[in-house]
């Protein structure tokens, strides 16, 4: 491994974008090339000042150490797949996958080629889902009753309108509020029973869903996901037998900056010098070069798609779906 | 001057009611009767109305009556105003059995009593309008919606099974259930819940998340919840999200507020501005008792029966942790 580690971004559109700006902002990492598979944004190795490539295969595989995977949802697998038969160290973009299938045979993968891969669940690195998460687990808010969570905003518009696409994206149940299941389960534990509802497939770039979760501990979680909003925010609220904690981004703007000639549309700034992105990014370096726990590990990964799928499968057919402890088959291998 | 009887103080809006009936000139409170004698006399000596130690005397001097009895006792009450052929308002939810509701409507029905129920957060200031702006299809089709009904854990007899029929679920069900009926126009099928004890822990349900399945299609949750801590800037809340077609509405009628923060106050405290749901549905109950039409948001005893199905089949829900059908009755 040379002195800075070397990075293969492998999509170019939003995440690619975020992810390829918090390697360069760090001092140990580099971008090296772009794979760029629909040809979407050649901006981007442009400015990255980095070769493009069409696909992994073209990529001389001594030039890199890491693999990023931020394509859409649907082609995570077999660039994953691929970079960790290559016993790369891999970051894939959440959701992990679409399937548990798929979600498995990368476990498989990295297991079988002792390779790392840790999954882009970002809100454990924002600060606001951090705090709240080391509070609760003081005991400072006593048993937890019930945890609201709230995630969305207008519908997505990307590449090909992948997003409108469920069995692309997964809708919002499984790319969107994999995010809260992710985080209710970092905070509370393993989960035991989903219900959810969705609206129908067939709308047109309308996409809204909630979910119940019934946890190990007896906590009970409402979920909402929507892309049927008009402005992007996020919400949660842990009530306990000891007090009540809640966050709401529509009401934590530390800078609004409104511009007249654009008819007063405010642009909502983080004053922190480093993204959450950023700090997943450094974290994940940081990881593979001193040889560290991810914070997200691809069981992590795993269990937030088996409620993600589950919640799916509940808003289709109208039933409770019971979740059974699962025990990774890794044969005490570390991943 | 129209002759209202107080029946009971248990239930705290009893107080709100007084007060919403003092603001009307064409109405005179004769008494109040309470089964439980020491309770009636306190709230008669606090509130400076006649006492009256005996129901059917006060029942014969009066136009119609307002009942605030603990929820197991609403069919007792409501009973005996439709044996003198009263009109009532009786406080929700409207009974702790589905047999009970029969009875009391039936009873009702029979003596040609008006039924009413209080479901005041229908006369909260912007509902109407928003009712207006759904009925309108200013926001489209409904697809969805998402309530609360967060509160405190009440005190005494709403922890007693037997006289509230229920915790969390059984009293704060009504009303967010209810405005949500009104919003689909639309009944429900079906509710899946998960409910729980935790978060007050004082051996009755104090917390839960209800699923509704609406007949048009639209499904909802609603969050009736008694998770308010001391140290929460207020009582509790009643929200409602409309999820639309074209559009999201969101109804927060208790927003409006001040912060008050005092030196003698361990947190701060929300103060409460603008016009009163309690006093809009005590007005639109006392025209509705000299008037034909009554005011089209004041609740019967049909959509206290509806509320109570959905409150009732999410306890069902609990037991068997699959989504219950509502068979509706009537």
């Amino acid at each position: 491994m040379s002195s800075r580690i070397r990075v293969l971004v492998i999509g170019a559109g939003t995440m690619g974008t975020v992810h390829s700006r918090a390697y360069t902002r760090l001092e140990d990492a580099e971008v090296v090339g772009i794979v760029d598979p629909f040809d979407f944004n050649p901006r981007l190795a442009i400015d990255l000042n980095v070769p493009q490539y069409r696909d992994l295969d073209d990529v001389p595989g001594s030039s890199y150490d890491v693999v990023d995977v931020s394509v859409p949802s649907r082609w995570h697998l077999p660039y994953v797949v691929e970079a960790l038969r290559m016993k790369k160290s891999v970051f894939c973009e959440k959701p992990l996958a679409l399937s548990l299938t798929e979600a498995e045979e990368m476990v498989a993968t990295a297991m079988t080629n002792q390779a790392r891969i840790s999954v882009g669940h970002c809100v454990r690195f924002f600060p606001e889902y951090v705090e709240a998460r080391s509070l609760v687990q003081s005991g400072a808010l006593g048993d937890i009753a019930v945890v609201r969570t709230f995630r969305g905003g207008a519908f997505p518009t990307a590449w090909n309108d992948w997003y409108a696409n469920r069995n692309l994206s997964g809708g919002t149940l499984v790319d969107l509020m994999i995010h809260d299941f992710d985080f209710v389960r970092w905070v509370l534990g393993p989960v035991t029973r989903v219900y959810a509802k969705t609206t129908r497939r067939e709308m047109n770039r309308i996409d809204f869903s909630l979910a119940t979760l019934r946890f190990a501990s007896g906590a009970i979680a409402h979920l909402e996901g929507t892309w049927a909003h008009e402005h992007f925010g996020t919400r949660f609220e842990f009530a306990g037998s000891q007090g009540i904690l809640q966050h709401d981004s529509f009401q934590e703007k530390p800078i609004s900056i409104t511009r007249t000639p654009e008819g007063g549309v405010a642009l909502p700034q983080s004053g922190d010098l480093r993204s959450p992105y950023d700090l997943e990014i450094a974290h994940f370096i940081d990881a593979i070069r001193h040889d560290l726990p991810f914070r997200v590990t691809i069981e992590d990964a795993y269990e937030a798609l088996r409620i993600a799928l589950a919640a799916e499968s509940s808003a289709m057919t109208g039933v409770s779906i019971d979740l059974q402890p699962t025990t990774p088959a890794r044969g005490g291998v570390t991943l | 001057m129209i002759r209202i009887a107080l029946l009971s103080s248990a239930h705290m809006h009893a107080s709100a009611y007084v007060h919403g009936l003092r603001a009307l000139s064409t109405v005179e409170i004769i008494g109040i009767f309470d089964h439980d004698a020491l309770r009636g006399q306190a709230f008669a000596k606090e509130h400076h109305l006649p006492w009256s130690p005996q129901l059917d005397p006060l029942l014969a001097q009066a136009n119609a009556t307002i009942i605030c009895s603990e929820n197991a006792r609403h069919r007792f009450y409501v009973e005996a105003s439709a044996s003198a052929k009263l009109p009532m308002l009786c406080e929700k939810p409207l009974a702790t059995t589905l047999d009970d509701a029969l009875h009391m409507l039936e009873a009702a029905q029979a003596a040609k009593a008006p039924l009413y129920l209080a479901l005041p957060v229908r006369f909260a200031p912007g509902f109407a309008q928003i009712l207006e702006a759904v009925h309108q299809g200013q926001v489209g089709r409904v697809l969805a919606m998402v309530g609360t009904n967060h509160g405190y854990l009440p005190p005494g007899w709403f922890l007693n099974v037997k006289e509230s029929g229920g915790g969390a679920i059984m009293d704060h069900t009504p009303h967010v259930a209810d405005l949500m009926r009104l919003i689909t126009r639309s009944e429900v099928d079906e509710v899946f819940a998960e409910i729980d004890s935790r978060a007050r822990q004082a051996n009755i349900d104090d917390s839960g998340i209800l699923t509704l399945e609406f007949h048009n299609g639209a499904f909802a949750t609603l969050d009736p919840s008694w998770t308010r801590t001391e140290g929460f800037p207020t009582w509790g809340d009643v929200t409602l999200e409309v999820v639309g077609t074209n559009g999201v509405i969101e109804f927060d009628p208790f927003r409006p507020h001040l912060n008050v923060y005092r030196a003698d106050a361990p947190t701060h405290r929300h103060l409460g501005f603008g016009e009163n749901m309690d006093d809009h549905l005590i007005q639109a109950y006392v025209s509705a008792l000299s008037q034909t039409a009554p005011h089209p948001l004041l609740a019967n005893g049909l959509d206290g029966l509806r509320a109570l199905e959905i409150a009732l089949a999410a306890y069902r829900s609990q037991a068997s942790h699959h989504s219950e059908r509502i068979q509706h009755l009537l």
